[in-house]
């Protein structure tokens, strides 16, 4: 036995080494970086934050041991066991068993087309949304999609209907509706989403209001790229792309998997893969399946993120870079502002060609938001690329005859209209300067689900109808008819845009309240049938309209492909000038965790940390390092995070000496807060916060929208040296989640482009600073090689080839060189299995699960990083939102963190003339949840055995069991532990210092949040430690199911059940059959979970039976201190095109990480 | 300066320390004995709105259990039956009794104080919250209703029979034989093993072979025939934290 040795060898001189960073702290190794790192939970034992919460705490800490004290004696006199009813239903609703979950196909209607979902039902109450998995739509869901749910429960919803903000009755709502109503010219503004019943109405209301205009609007919707098809195309045309025909993808400033979507992505990763979806393929055999991905862009997006050739490009050259692609192709265009020359002309050149190479098989994507002639550019290449028909088609949808905004307001100007009623999920208010001017002149009825900016200026706001509670239907990105059910009648008595669509027509506005059948179910049924039988429209079968309802989707329905009206011109291009550190360009992004603004109040969504920057709570500016750095504002930047260490260096210690007691403020998180900045852009101003973000295109400014609808006398709190001046005006557009959070774009914008030029951006005068929530430096791990990367091009220094590298996945980093794990335990072989071997297995029996060893593994090639998983986890396991200051000090209670790291090669290692397109750091995403460590180190420490081991693999919490000394959670080397500091669920962390408030506290608004509580899992309370554990109660009745097909097997065995022989085999669930919350979530097929003793299973190809990693690409984290992990990854792959400028640097992320 | 204490206080430190520590240990075992499920909920025995007699029902009656708790064997609640379960008999018989008014307040609507409020029960098994109990799970492997709530056929008016503390599940999660009974047999609340097993002449040639004592307890024959089945089924009751909290 020989020790072990833990140095790092020297990286041999024939290798590149790689630096790998989460945030800008850790690429200086800063010292209040490591100071953060070091301590286990940030600011654990203090809860206080300044000196005045520590002397209002002391005095209530004694005021309410006083009052306890006092109380205890009456408290006794009541010492009696309290009586429980239980009250049955009186007639038992249809299909309900008490304690059973119900499933209902129903759908979530989006701009990018309906998203099928199959939504669990407790006792009517609706909690949790899964993809509906045989909906031929099926595009996995997003977090927004998943965090839906949680807007019907927000307690702050609209529930009366207002005039101007004022409560006003139903009945006199009707009366104005139709007084308003009653000129005819009224102007209908939808949504971008597509459905059938709507488009009927719209022709009945267009007979019944003669002067009737549809128009639909939502601010990030796209209007160029719409201008473009429909100019092409015709009305209503547009553009889906089939990934799985693209072998070949360039993006330009699409985010085409998240947030920019054109049409379903399975496809995508079908593509990504390298074993194929079902892991049943040779990776190396598999590579000529594999798709490349090209990405040019401002800044960086998810899609971005799994681009294997990715150059930053700002968005003003975007044309640019088109035109000279579309030369390249043959398209004879006018290169605006002459070539890209150099290693850039050569990325183009290369580019074009690899497309060209894959005609037929290749697709150019523009992002939506550039102007028409960009993209008819787009569509001329696309055409040269022979994508259509292939890899891309044009579809006619039914939004024919809708107008744009900007036709809206020339028609209120020319005065045909009189009355305005939005239907839209937007908020022109906020959105849109023109457009509220105009809609001033008008009167406007606004159906809204929050009370936004809009709805307060509206002459009537409705109260909507949340999609879970209304009838309708919707269409798919391809065009597949789906239908949108309710679960459970409206709360607050919403009325949904169909109805309110109907009460026009009819004169009659529905009530829920009533018993009567919604008009909105009528209606769908009626459009279901002309759907059916197009031509006749007579009454579809009862059993067709049952089957709808049932799976959710009309089978063989699409959209009609469109074929070209009229072949668009070379556009001419305007050159535009290169933005340089006096004129900037900015980018107005979409959202990760808003989107446009509409998912401010939703909680889930804004704690759950954006996507790339890991903010939480909060926007900010983003700015290429290089940029920050000649501008002044990053030396600041990095000034702030050195504070702490140079004042403790100017006093002669060093790290070493420092205790725990002593990091200043300012060094718990480098980065907590961030130095505010202005940026001036045609005489309007924004002041914000800057971070930087790394592979940003230079002298570009990013800042996302829909921030900043709100802020009340708190907001002033979160600045340090000074602030900046904000108004209290929009404090009733917001509830107390969306308020006092992030910074508000949509002045600057004022319109609907996507950029402008011409921004300059200058730290703010007096020095402000604004406190940042950022995980992105919480629960680090010191960078060791957790998250691997391997490419399918040899490598040129190592001259490994695809193959070897895939060898060589399990001997990146500290498993390079660290000998094998050894067992002090007698019998068990160096590394081999304790828990989960056969002979162990036969020694004990009671010990182990002889049906079902679970484990998981995450395919780190096909994730993003999207948060869908993080969010779905939250809804599916009763997870506590903490708020922003809970945040910042690392409390966020996320089971699933979602890791992000760039990685770049050693910058000394660039040669001579290295272009800025070669540099761009990659970016890896890696979602860690507790790893189910078969030898588990934080079940050693518990001193009260609340962690312990199953017999079926997990590590278990019991909650009750748990007194919360927080020594697992030390102990923990994947920090996958989270601790409730306070009773989050009880106490409404969302409102200034009231979780230290104690027991004086302020509870939590209504009790709507509790009714999306998933009642099999425990709400956790104060001092309690909570983490991943497999989604045990989805195991744990997936087991149970199993037992009751086995009885009733048993029962029907001739000669009753003792002649019946149950086996272990018997007992297993159906192979796959059980799907944990993030896997559900996952449209990439990342996250691989089942039973290890199944061999049919899909998780039995990658691990054996004995948890051994048997798919060469995959590895467990942190294999070197023998924890044996059930959860593993698997590396990522990236395809490089060999002769791309800056191929070297791609694949290499990890390979000398440590 | 004269002594302020005088000499009998000596020894009083130590009498205060004696009777203290007999009081509390006085109190440590009241507590243990007195605040336990055992003696706080076993024999709890509340009023009902209706004063249902499962005796009657189910002894005079001959009724299934799940002819009222009907989805005991699919779902791990054991639900309570609707009003609409009990008119389904009660508007025939019985309808016009004192007893029945808070049913047909519920579903009657020809009587004069209905209302629509549902009947409310008084609950008497109470698991914690954090305990996950699921009934269709103990049914589908043997275990009978009366295993953990006694002989409920015999009760004129319902009581918590056992404790149901966690050392009660623990005891049968450890030692299954006791309570395991053929699947046919779970909602027979008189079944008896010895009965079971000298009334299936197949059934006991099977798991005593040619050795069964007609003169052995019922204990005895219980625990044969249990772990007979515990084999033959592969029963492996969990005792894992997850098995019940989650």
């Amino acid at each position: 036995m020989s020790k072990r040795k833990w140095q790092h060898p020297e990286i041999p001189a024939n290798e590149a080494s790689t630096k790998v960073w989460r945030s800008a702290g850790e690429l200086e190794d800063t010292h209040g970086l490591r100071q953060w790192l070091e301590r286990e939970f940030p600011r654990a034992a203090e809860t206080m934050i300044d000196e005045d919460d520590r002397e209002t705490s002391r005095r209530s800490f004694m005021k309410v041991m006083g009052a306890s004290t006092a109380l205890a004696g009456f408290g006794l006199a009541a010492c009696r066991r309290p009586e429980e009813l239980i009250v049955p239903y009186v007639n038992a609703p249809e299909w309900v068993i008490p304690g059973k979950p119900l499933y209902y196909a129903s759908s979530i209607p989006t701009a990018g087309g309906a998203v099928p979902a199959v939504v669990t039902n407790y006792q009517g109450r609706p909690t949790k949304l899964e993809p509906n998995r045989i909906h031929p739509g099926n595009d996995g869901q997003s977090a927004f999609d998943q965090a839906s749910i949680l807007d019907l429960y927000n307690p702050a919803r609209s529930r009366d209907f207002l005039n101007k903000g004022q409560k006003v009755s139903r009945a006199t709502a009707e009366k104005q509706l139709a007084e308003w109503t009653a000129s005819g010219k009224v102007g209908f503004v939808f949504g971008e989403d597509d459905s059938a019943t709507r488009t009927h109405l719209r022709g009945e209301l267009a007979q019944k209001f003669a002067g009737a205009k549809f128009y639909s609007y939502e601010a990030l919707a796209g209007a160029g790229r719409k201008a473009s098809n429909e100019a092409i195309f015709g009305a209503g045309a547009e553009l889906v792309a089939d990934y799985a025909q693209a072998k070949a993808i360039l993006s330009l400033d699409s985010d085409f998997l998240e947030l920019d979507k054109q049409g379903p992505v399975k496809g995508f990763y079908d593509r990504r893969h390298v074993n194929g979806r079902n892991y049943d393929k040779d990776a190396v055999q598999n590579k000529k399946n594999l798709n490349r991905l090209y990405v040019a862009e401002p800044t960086y997006s998810l899609t971005g993120g799994m681009a294997d050739h990715r150059a930053p490009v700002a968005p003003s050259q975007i044309g640019r870079f088109l035109a000279q692609l579309a030369s390249e192709l043959g398209v004879s265009v006018a290169i605006p502002g002459g070539k890209f020359t150099g290693k850039k002309e050569k990325w183009v050149k290369e580019c074009a060609k690899d497309l060209a190479k894959h005609r037929g098989e290749a697709l150019v994507l523009l992002g939506s938001r550039y102007d028409k002639e960009l993209h008819d550019l787009a569509h001329l290449v696309n055409v040269k690329l022979g994508a259509y028909g292939k890899s891309l088609n044009a579809v006619k949808t039914q939004k024919a005859g809708l107008a744009n905004a900007e036709q809206l307001v020339a028609d209120i100007n020319a005065k045909a209209l009189d009355t305005v009623i939005l239907l839209t999920p937007a908020n022109p208010v906020l959105e849109n300067e023109a457009l509220t001017e105009a809609l001033s002149k008008v009167k406007i009825v606004q159906l809204g689900l929050r009370l936004n900016a809009s709805a307060n200026a509206a002459d009537l706001h409705v109260p909507a109808a949340h999609y879970l509670e209304s009838w309708g239907d919707s269409f798919t990105s391809s065009g597949v008819y789906t239908i949108v059910q309710p679960m459970i009648l409206p709360l607050y008595g919403g009325v949904s845009e169909l109805e309110l669509l109907l009460a026009l027509r009819d004169g009659k506005l529905h009530d829920s309240n009533t018993s009567a059948l919604s008009p909105a179910y009528t209606a769908v049924r009626k459009t279901f049938d002309s759907t059916v039988h197009p031509v006749t429209g007579a009454k579809a079968a009862e059993a067709a309209w049952m089957k709808l309802l049932r799976e959710g989707f009309l089978k063989g329905s699409q959209y009609a492909l469109a074929s070209v009206v009229a072949a668009p011109p070379v556009p001419a291009l305007k050159a535009q000038a290169e933005p340089s550190a006096k004129a900037l360009d900015i980018v107005y992004s979409t959202d990760g965790s808003v989107f446009d603004g509409r998912y401010i109040d939703n909680a889930w969504l804004q704690e759950a940390p954006d996507p790339i920057s890991k903010v939480c709570w909060d926007n900010a500016i983003y700015l290429a390092p290089e940029t920050a750095k000649d501008l002044g504002i990053y030396e600041e930047l990095v000034e702030l995070e050195k504070k702490g260490a140079a004042w403790w260096a100017s006093l002669g210690f060093d790290d070493r000496d420092l205790k725990k007691s002593d990091v200043p403020e300012e060094g718990e998180g480098p980065s907590l807060f961030a130095p505010v900045a202005k940026i001036t852009i045609n005489g309007k101003t924004l002041e914000a916060p800057v971070i930087v973000a790394f592979g940003m295109a230079a002298n570009v400014i990013s800042i996302s929208l829909g921030y900043g609808q709100g802020y009340d006398e708190h907001f002033a709190s979160e600045f340090k040296n000074g602030g900046i001046s904000y108004n209290q005006d929009g404090k009733g557009n917001v509830s107390s989640v969306g308020v006092n959070a992030g910074f508000n774009a949509y002045p600057l914008r004022g319109g609907v482009d996507y950029f402008a030029q011409g921004a300059s951006i200058a730290r703010a005068e007096n020095g402000a600073t604004y406190k940042m929530a950022r995980t992105q430096e919480h629960h680090s791990m010191y960078g060791r090689a957790l998250a691997r990367e391997i490419s399918t091009a040899e490598d040129k220094l190592t001259h490994k080839d695809y193959a070897a590298q895939i060898k060589g996945v399990q001997k990146q980093g500290m498993d390079s060189h660290i000998p094998e794990n050894m067992s002090l335990y007698k019998g068990v072989t160096n590394g081999g299995p304790i828990t989960s071997g056969l002979a162990g297995r036969e020694e004990k029996p009671n010990l182990f699960d002889k049906s079902q060893q679970w484990a998981m593994s995450i395919d780190l090639n096909v994730c993003n990083g999207c948060n869908a998983c993080l969010v779905a986890c939250q809804a599916e396991n009763n997870i506590p939102v903490v708020g922003k200051t809970q945040v910042a000090m690392g409390r966020e209670m996320h089971w699933i963190r979602m890791d992000r790291y760039f990685a770049a090669p050693d910058l000394d290692q660039y040669p001579e003339g290295t272009d800025e397109w070669e540099k761009s750091p990659e970016m890896i995403p890696q979602p860690v949840a507790c790893v189910q460590c078969e030898s588990a180190p934080c079940e050693t420490v518990c001193p009260v055995n609340a962690t312990v081991h199953s017999e079926d693999g997990l590590n278990t919490m019991a909650y009750n069991r748990c007194i919360g000394t927080r020594y697992c959670a030390n102990n923990c080397p994947y920090k996958a532990r989270r601790f409730n500091f306070f009773d989050y669920n009880k106490r409404n962390p969302l409102i200034h210092k009231n979780l230290y408030k104690g027991p004086m506290g302020v509870k939590q608004e209504g009790d709507s949040k509790s009714l999306q509580r998933n009642p099999n899992v425990s709400v956790r309370m104060r001092g309690v430690m909570e983490k991943c554990t497999y989604c045990v109660q989805r195991l744990q009745s997936a087991k149970i199911e199993a037992k009751k097909l086995a009885k009733q097997e048993a029962l029907a065995v001739a000669g009753g059940s003792t002649k019946a022989t149950i086996t272990a085999e018997k007992l297993m669930p159906k192979t796959d059959s059980v799907r944990v919350a993030c896997q559900d979530a996952c449209d990439a097929g990342a996250i691989v979970f089942g039973n290890l003793l199944d061999p049919k299973s899909m998780i039995s190809r990658i691990k054996d039976e004995n948890n051994k990693i048997i798919n060469d690409r995959a590895y467990d984290l942190l294999n070197y201190i023998g924890t044996r992990p059930r959860t593993s990854y698997l590396a990522r792959v990236k395809n490089p095109n060999t002769n791309m400028p800056g191929k070297e640097y791609v694949g290499k992320a990890t390979v000398h990480m440590h | 300066m004269a002594n302020i204490f005088p000499r009998w206080t000596n020894l009083l430190p130590i009498k205060i320390a004696i009777c203290l520590g007999a009081l509390a240990f006085g109190v440590v075992i009241a507590f243990s004995y007195y605040a336990t499920p055992k003696t706080q909920r076993v024999g709890y025995m509340p009023d009902q709105p209706i004063p249902y007699d499962h005796e009657l029902h189910v002894k005079q009656l001959g009724m299934d259990c799940r002819f009222c708790h009907s989805f005991a064997e699919e779902s791990g609640h054991a639900n309570i039956p609707t009003a609409d379960r009990c008119w389904t008999c009660h508007q025939h018989v019985k309808t016009e009794s004192e007893k029945l008014v808070p049913l047909r307040r519920a579903i009657d609507k020809s009587f004069e104080g209905y209302t629509g409020e549902p009947v409310k029960w008084v609950r008497i098994h109470k698991s914690p919250d954090y305990v996950f109990f699921d009934h269709s799970a103990h049914l589908s492997r043997g275990v009978s209703c009366v295993s953990c709530h006694g002989n409920v056929n015999e009760m004129r008016v319902v009581y918590q029979a056992k404790d149901h503390s966690m050392g009660f599940c623990l005891d049968c999660h450890r030692a299954p034989e006791k309570h395991l009974r053929p699947l046919e047999e779970v909602f027979n609340l008189d079944y008896t093993a010895k009965n079971y097993v000298e009334t299936h002449p197949d059934f006991r040639a099977a798991v005593f072979g040619e050795d069964y004592d007609s003169a052995a307890s019922e204990e005895e024959v219980q625990e044969v025939v249990g772990t007979f089945l515990k084999n033959h089924w592969d029963v492996q009751p969990k005792e894992s934290c997850a098995t019940c909290h989650r």
